[in-house]
């Protein structure tokens, strides 16, 4: 019976909002555990939400309710005057997304500031209730707080919408740039489907260059050509390899430069005839003077294909 | 030809699932009764608007969690509204303490004049109902209740700005509070 009148007490002195903290604990923990609390402590909350219908009505301000979808609108809330289900395509959903996350996270975080402030006050309630639970200097200084975490929360919401400002204006920049590497690929196919590439490798029956490699990628239609050497033997310091193009159009070999290759023999260079080849091209290679000749003086070594 | 009004109850059902049109409705209706009651409760016109607005953002986000058979559409909002006063109140330091001289005899519920729209019909019974409720209880009863309920203080805080026993208070709080829920059912 005691126990009765017991909740029955807290749970109307609930449904006013008067109980301590303690006394809250208290019966909230017996609304968890036994139905009949929490049925009353319901019944009781409503009934004394009745009595607002006794209150005198008051016009509110005329633009209220314009303050209040504004505050809406501030918040990222979704809702009156603000469109639901609005679809934005591409990078640009995933952001409005983030800014949207951003914002419900940021406003939570403001609420979550609000409700500690309001913990914090609860929590350094004096025991002896004649005494202010908070005095005006903790006033003063919870409200410097949350008006401080406000200003934060509002210098956070402007530097993400710069951000974002910055990555919508990086994405177009990423998009017109993705354009151009578009066309230019389009433009490199169109190129190779063009060219009419020749791909040669050059055997020698000379001895010392039975080991040694060569290969020349031949664009006819550009007229030049890239030359790639593995293993040559060293030549004689006033010497040099000078590689040839035959063009069975022309009499002699057509010069296509001087060849040096590195301590390991190895080279892979670009090169262009001295004069046009027209016909089915082939290569050869031979040890010339230091410098190159006009028209060869020394042995083939290496022909192909 | 007008159309039949929606009751309360509709309204925040229907701006639960987003329909900002019985939003707006539904401020119509409440916001006048709730903002009188912010302002008697905080006795700041500015604090009173700022309640009122984060009221029904607060409202607009959990209208989906409105259940009809557990409350009023109306109730269910005066609490919501009344919490967010009162939390304002301990956020100012003004919950454990009378800021203002005002007296038992001062605070006092029925004054309302039923709201002015044939519409509301529905919210002109329940004033009359409450009012004839709340009118029988004993004095004392129905005058902490009143104090209790636009003042938003503890017990312990009343009991000390009235210089009433402590024990006196929760009693009558309790009784007055028992007795006018059985009257708001119908009871005798």
């Amino acid at each position: 019976m005691m126990d009765v009148e017991r909740f029955e007490e807290l749970a109307a002195l609930n449904a006013l909002d008067m109980l301590e903290n303690d006394e809250k604990r208290a019966l909230d923990g017996a609304i968890a555990r036994d139905k009949e609390v929490r049925t009353l402590a319901l019944e009781l909350e409503q009934t004394t939400a009745e009595l607002a219908y006794l209150i005198q009505p008051v016009e509110p301000p005329a633009d209220m309710k314009k303050r209040i979808r504004a505050k809406m609108r501030a918040r990222g809330i979704k809702g009156a005057g603000i469109s639901r289900g609005v679809v934005i395509g591409g990078i640009g959903w995933a952001l409005a997304a983030c800014f949207a996350m951003a914002s419900v996270w940021l406003w939570r975080e403001q609420a979550g500031l609000t409700q500690q402030l309001a913990a914090a006050s609860r929590a350094i309630a004096p025991v002896n209730p004649t005494t202010p639970m908070v005095d005006d200097g903790k006033t003063r200084t919870l409200e410097e707080e949350l008006r401080k975490r406000r200003d934060e929360f509002e210098a956070q919401k402007k530097a993400l919408a710069t951000e974002i400002e910055s990555l919508n204006k990086r994405e177009a920049e990423t998009k017109a740039q993705n354009a151009r590497l578009t066309a230019e690929v389009a433009a490199l196919k169109e190129q190779e489907q063009q060219s009419q590439l020749q791909i040669a490798t050059l055997q020698s029956k000379v001895w010392e260059y039975r080991k040694s490699e060569m290969l020349v990628v031949w664009d006819q239609k550009r007229g030049q050509g890239v030359v790639m050497l593995e293993k040559m033997p060293k030549v004689e310091s006033d010497k040099d390899y000078q590689l040839w193009v035959v063009d069975p159009s022309k009499p002699n070999p057509v010069s296509a430069g001087v060849v040096t290759v590195d301590s390991k023999g190895s080279v892979k260079a670009t090169f262009k005839p001295v004069e046009a080849v027209t016909g089915e091209a082939k290569f050869a290679l031979s040890v010339e003077k230091k410098g190159g000749v006009p028209k060869s003086e020394g042995q083939l070594l290496m022909v192909g294909p | 030809m007008s159309q039949p009004e929606l009751s309360e109850e509709d309204l925040l059902q229907r701006a639960g699932r987003g329909d900002s049109r019985a939003f707006d409705q539904l401020y119509d209706r409440m916001a006048p009764r709730l903002f009188g009651l912010l302002r008697q409760m905080l006795h700041d016109e500015r604090e009173a608007e700022d309640i009122l607005q984060d009221g029904f953002v607060l409202l607009w986000e959990r209208a989906s969690t409105f259940d009809p058979d557990r409350s009023k559409a109306f109730t269910w909002a005066v609490m919501l509204f009344r919490h967010k006063a009162i939390d304002r109140m301990r956020m100012l330091g003004r919950r454990n303490r009378l800021v203002d001289s005002a007296a038992l005899e001062q605070t006092t519920l029925g004054a309302a004049s039923p709201p002015g729209v044939d519409e509301e019909v529905r919210a002109h019974e329940r004033v009359l109902v409450v009012g004839k409720a709340l009118n029988e209880l004993p004095k004392e009863q129905r005058q902490l209740i009143e104090f209790a309920f636009l003042k938003g203080l503890t017990h312990h805080v009343i009991a000390e700005s009235l210089g009433i026993p402590l024990g006196t208070v929760k009693t009558n709080i309790r009784r007055g509070l028992l007795r006018l829920r059985d009257l708001l059912k119908g009871g005798a």
